[in-house]
C-alpha cells in the first residue's frame, strides 16, 4: 500500500499515488457501484415535471428507500414536513455533487496511456496516477462517501448506543478468514486508511 | 437599494429572523475525526483550533452546533456538509 505525496513545483500542486492494479480495480468498482445508486431514482419517485427538474426540484420529498441512500441523502430536519420540502429543492442537487466527487475517483483512476484497449486496463501490476490539489478535497468527500455506503453494508450505523470504531474493528478481527464481511471491512478500513493519508498530504506543509 | 418599499413589518421581521436558526452537525463514527476537522476549516474557514474543538464536541457529546445564522444560511451549510458526507440538520436556536 502507498501514501498519497504531494509535488509542487512553482506554479503547481498536485497529489500522486501508487495503487496496486488490485486497488485501482477495488476503487474503480465501488466508484462505478457508487455512480449507478446515486442516479437510482432521482427524481423518478412520481410523475416528474421535466420543467421542475431541469432547475434542480424533484418530486422527491421522502428519505430513500434505499438504506445507502438515506445513510448519503440525509434528512435536514428533524420535522418531516420540513425535511420534504427542503429535499424537494435540494436532493438533486446534493446527488449531483456526491456524482461528481465520485466521478473525479473515477476518472483519475482510468488510464490515460494511448495502449488501452478497454478491456484489462490494469495488467500492468500498478498504476500511477495524479491530479491537482484543487481536487483533493472531491477526492476526500468521495472516499468518504464509499466508506459510508460500505459501513451500512457492515452493520456500523450512527445512532446512540451503536458500537465504537474500537468494538468494531474487535468483532471484525475475531472473525473467521472465510466470512465475505471480513473482507469488506478489509477495503472499509483501507479506505479510511487512504482518506487520512490524502488529508496528511495536504496539510503537511500548509 | 430602494429601502422606502420596504414596509414596517417586513423590516421588523428581518430583525427577528436575524440570528434564530444553528446547524448541528451529530456524530457519525464513520467519519474520521481528522476528517471532520479539516471539512469544518475548508468550509467555514475555521481556524484548526477552533474546528478541532468542534469535532471534539461532536465526539463526546453526540453533537455540535457549528453555525447560526439565517434560515437560509444555515440551509445552505447543511447541505455542503452533506455533499462532504457529515451528518448535519437545522434547527431553530431555542430547540436544546
Amino acid at each position: 500500500m502507498s501514501t498519497f505525496r504531494r509535488i509542487t513545483s512553482d506554479e503547481t500542486s498536485e497529489l500522486a499515488i501508487t495503487f496496486s492494479s488490485q486497488e485501482a480495480h477495488v476503487l474503480i468498482n465501488l466508484t462505478e457501484q457508487l455512480l449507478e445508486l446515486l442516479a437510482e431514482g432521482d427524481g423518478q419517485s412520481h410523475q416528474v415535471d421535466p420543467l421542475l427538474h431541469l432547475v434542480g426540484i424533484s418530486s422527491a420529498d421522502s428519505l430513500p428507500e434505499d438504506p445507502v441512500l438515506r445513510r448519503l441523502l440525509p434528512n435536514a430536519y428533524d420535522d418531516e414536513r420540513a425535511a420534504g420540502e427542503f429535499r424537494r429543492y435540494t436532493e438533486h442537487g446534493l446527488r449531483e455533487k456526491k456524482k461528481a466527487h465520485a466521478l473525479t475517483i473515477y476518472e483519475a483512476l482510468l488510464p490515460q496511456d494511448e495502449e488501452w484497449s478497454g478491456d484489462t486496463p490494469l495488467d500492468k501490476g500498478s498504476i500511477e496516477i495524479s491530479f491537482p490539489e484543487s481536487d483533493a478535497m472531491a477526492w476526500l468527500g468521495g472516499l468518504n462517501d464509499l466508506r459510508l455506503a460500505l459501513a451500512v453494508r457492515l452493520g456500523i450505523g450512527a445512532e446512540k448506543g451503536a458500537p465504537t470504531p474500537s468494538e468494531q474493528h474487535q468483532k471484525y478481527e475475531l472473525m473467521l478468514e472465510s466470512d465475505p464481511m471480513k473482507a469488506v471491512y478489509a477495503v472499509y478500513s483501507w479506505i479510511g486508511w487512504l482518506q487520512q493519508s490524502l488529508l496528511e498530504a495536504i496539510t503537511e506543509q500548509s | 437599494m430602494a429601502l422606502g418599499t420596504v414596509t414596517e413589518s417586513e423590516s421588523d421581521l428581518d430583525l427577528r429572523a436575524d440570528r434564530p436558526w444553528v446547524c448541528v452537525v451529530w456524530d457519525d463514527p464513520v467519519n474520521l475525526m481528522s476528517y471532520v476537522t479539516h471539512v469544518f476549516m475548508v468550509l467555514f474557514g475555521y481556524s484548526k483550533e477552533k474546528a478541532t474543538e468542534l469535532m471534539l464536541k461532536v465526539h463526546n457529546e453526540g453533537r455540535a452546533t457549528v453555525t447560526s445564522g439565517t434560515r437560509e444560511e444555515m440551509e445552505r451549510d447543511t447541505q455542503r456538509l452533506h455533499e462532504y458526507g457529515l451528518w448535519a440538520t437545522v434547527q431553530r436556536d431555542n430547540e436544546f
